[in-house]
């Protein structure tokens, strides 16, 4: 079944693709965005770690395989608003130096812009969303616009979790993040109760549901939920892309026809839909004559370090984000493994969960595991970190065997840490047992393993298709009418997280899109 | 609403409601209330069952009447995109059920081999040292996937769930809830 053909057609209504929508609905383009999960709402954010995972993938199975399996369904979204619905909203801005990898470091990729490019997009997109902080206490921060709102609230976690910082001569500040310390733009401050994770009905905290989401709808923006799209089509000639396939909740197929196509949908899936839109003239799958569909997908290196007090932490307190951070290990060459890594300072944790405090103490269970789990409801602090893993083509996304119910097939994902990322996670793990050893807590552990956080890369952007998929737009080097938005575009990642830039990035394509819309459509 | 009613509301509403089927009525109830009723399960079979209670209240006392087999039970017979397992955070491949069925018998296979006898059937002294042993790894007999380590972590994980993630759990701790939107709907 075909639809009205439309200028735009965007496959994922996830922070990106709501944000690119906006932008082109008010610029006059009709869009239509096609989400592959259900209409969420701002009355489906119910409190509590069981349901948040509604939150979480839903949708077809992705296979995670390696040495280092990324957590694709934990760092992915499901439903209108995506992973960002459940977003722990740091936004730290990415470095200079993270945009020019390769050529100072002489490993990983470069990107095709520099920070001076991305940065009017950075001051914008804060200054739209609102984001709380203390640009002169962030040491570290490249060139930008001070914060809209000052910091959160610290709690008395984060004040003791400091001092070891200070004790071991790190200087820290606090964590600017997307969440509202001071009413903003008709939203609220937030209240502190540590459910950002299920998703913040509030308002307090961006996501796409109170942010872009209404802009788009007010710009006429369509929304289909429940379609999920299987392939791009192409024109006869398999030069442009004439819109895309999808099938909707009665498993009906449809076609969307649209001047421009845009891949919105998570890290994973972009790729997919890609490798499985192969023909005649497109063997390899379609933008890929680079051969680099899929090829380095990045996670954040994640690491925890626990303080069990003896005074009341308040650790129920907070925002599933962090109060503080330090960025005195960001120059990628200051420690044995390249690669920058933030700490985060202070976290409001729950009993249960993926990052509950019962997984804490992994190995403890039965009457013992009760023990712990009343002494760290009221005791127990922790420190996080965000570090740099660098690309690796070896870090893939790949057709698996098994299909879907319409013979397409899945995704699989093949991810492992090298040599590099262990050397600075053993530097990491060895530096944050001095910084909590160095407070006033009489019992302290690290995590011995490294954890994985976000997923990112997969359709990398470059100068030309020689290096990447896109160029810095995210437009395909071999489609002229295809875009891709969101992580997957990253060529490095920084050691930070990347929803603030994948939000700048997006708003640069927007612009560019409108600007140059004779020469794309056409 | 004054402060008893809210205490009220939200002591009623401790796991969140899940809907039973009850002499052929769909009713919804908290899993503990279900456990409490009898109310059949609709998918794990009568030695799964007896395996998992065994299990988790060796992982976690009281999740056994907190409903750790109804809660998991209800949730494999729901769409897996509707689900609210940890498994499903984890990146289990769907059907879940699947999942739960090979590591339940993995586990009494083992422990047959073993210790001669399947684990409900052990003294709490032996289960105790026979997860200290699995949560490690595969111990004899087996048959992986999933790994017993993994297994271990996420029915843990589930009598967490049941026994601490609630209202009713945090009240346990002596920490509030603080609920945007009270997990009273449908699960």
């Amino acid at each position: 079944m075909a639809n009205e053909k439309v200028d735009v057609v965007i496959v994922g209504g996830g922070a990106s693709g709501i944000l690119l929508a906006a932008k082109l609905g008010q610029a006059g383009k009709k869009v239509v965005i096609l989400e592959m999960g259900p209409p969420l709402g701002l009355d489906d954010l119910v409190s509590s770690q069981i349901w948040s995972r509604r939150l979480k993938w839903g949708g077809v199975p992705v296979v995670s395989e390696g040495k280092n399996p990324v957590a694709h369904n934990y760092q992915s979204g499901w439903g209108l608003g995506g992973a960002a619905m459940h977003q722990f909203a740091n936004w730290p801005r990415f470095h200079a130096e993270d945009f020019r990898v390769k050529s100072q470091y002489g490993r990983g990729l470069d990107w095709p812009i520099s920070y001076d490019e991305v940065r009017p997009y950075y001051d914008r997109i804060q200054k739209e969303v609102g984001l709380s902080g203390d640009h002169v206490a962030e040491v570290w921060r490249p060139a930008g616009d001070p914060y809209p709102m000052p910091p959160i609230k610290w709690f008395r976690q984060a004040e003791l979790l400091a001092e070891g910082f200070r004790k071991v001569g790190m200087r820290i500040a606090p964590m600017p993040v997307a969440i509202n310390s001071v009413p903003y733009n008709g939203r609220p401050a937030c209240i502190y109760d540590g459910w950002c994770e299920a998703g913040c009905p509030t308002g307090a905290l961006v996501n796409p549901q109170v942010t872009y989401l209404p802009v788009a709808r007010k710009a006429g923006v369509e929304i289909r939920t429940d379609a999920y799209v299987t392939r791009v089509l192409m024109n006869a000639k398999g030069d442009r892309a004439t819109g895309v396939e999808y099938y909707d909740k009665g498993k009906q197929r449809q076609v969307q026809l649209a001047d421009v196509v845009v891949l919105s949908a998570f890290s994973a899936s972009n790729p997919r839909i890609l490798l499985n839109s192969s023909s005649d003239r497109h063997p390899k799958g379609l933008a890929n004559s680079s051969g680099l569909v899929g090829q380095h997908v990045m996670a954040h290196i994640t690491f925890s370090a626990f303080a069990m007090f003896e005074e009341n932490t308040e650790n129920h307190m907070g925002t599933s984000g962090a109060f503080g951070m330090s960025q005195d290990g960001y120059v990628k060459d200051s420690h044995p493994g390249l690669g920058s890594y933030t700490w985060t300072i202070g976290v409001a944790m729950k009993p249960n969960d993926v990052l509950g405090f019962a997984n804490s103490q992994p190995q403890l269970f039965g009457n013992a595991l009760h023990d712990f789990m009343k002494r760290a409801s009221r005791s127990l602090a922790r420190i996080g970190v965000q570090a740099e893993e660098l690309p690796n083509a070896e870090n893939r996304v790949v057709l698996s065997d098994r299909k879907d119910a319409y013979g397409f097939p899945l995704a699989r994902v093949i991810h492992g840490l090298d040599e590099n990322s262990m050397q600075l996670f053993n530097h990491i793990r060895s530096e944050g047992d001095r910084i909590v050893k160095a407070t006033r807590a009489k019992e302290t552990w690290t995590n011995p393993n490294p954890g994985l956080a976000h997923f990112l890369g997969g359709t990398v952007m470059g100068k030309s298709a020689k290096d990447s998929v896109t160029d810095s737009y995210g437009r395909t080097h071999d489609v002229g009418n295809l875009f891709i938005t969101g992580g997957g575009l990253f060529p490095t990642i920084a050691g930070v997280h990347p929803t603030f830039t994948l939000h700048a990035l997006t708003l640069r394509t927007a612009d560019y899109m409108a600007k140059n819309w004779g020469g794309i459509a056409a | 609403m004054t402060s008893v009613h809210r205490r009220q509301l939200l002591q009623g509403a401790a796991l969140g409601a899940l809907a039973y089927t009850v002499g052929g009525a769909q009713v919804l109830l908290s899993p503990r209330e279900a456990h409490a009723q009898g109310v059949p399960l609709k998918v794990l079979s009568p030695d799964e069952r007896t395996a998992l209670e065994a299990l988790g209240e060796t992982l976690l006392p009281g999740a056994k009447d907190a409903g750790l087999a109804h809660y998991i039970d209800q949730q494999l017979s729901v769409d897996p995109s509707e689900a609210l397992l940890l498994a499903r955070a984890l990146g289990v491949m769907p059907p879940y059920a699947n999942f739960y069925r090979a590591g339940l018998a993995a586990l009494d296979a083992s422990s047959l081999k073993i210790h001669g006898a399947k684990f409900a059937a052990l003294s709490p002294e032996k289960r105790s040292d026979f997860v200290e042993q699995f949560r490690q790894k595969n111990p004899e007999g087996w048959s992986a996937p999933p790994p017993s380590p993994f297994f271990y972590f996420v029915s843990r994980g589930d009598a967490v769930d049941v026994f601490y993630g609630t209202v009713e759990g945090f009240e346990r701790l002596g920490i509030p809830y603080m609920p945007h939107i009270i997990p009273i709907r449908k699960w």
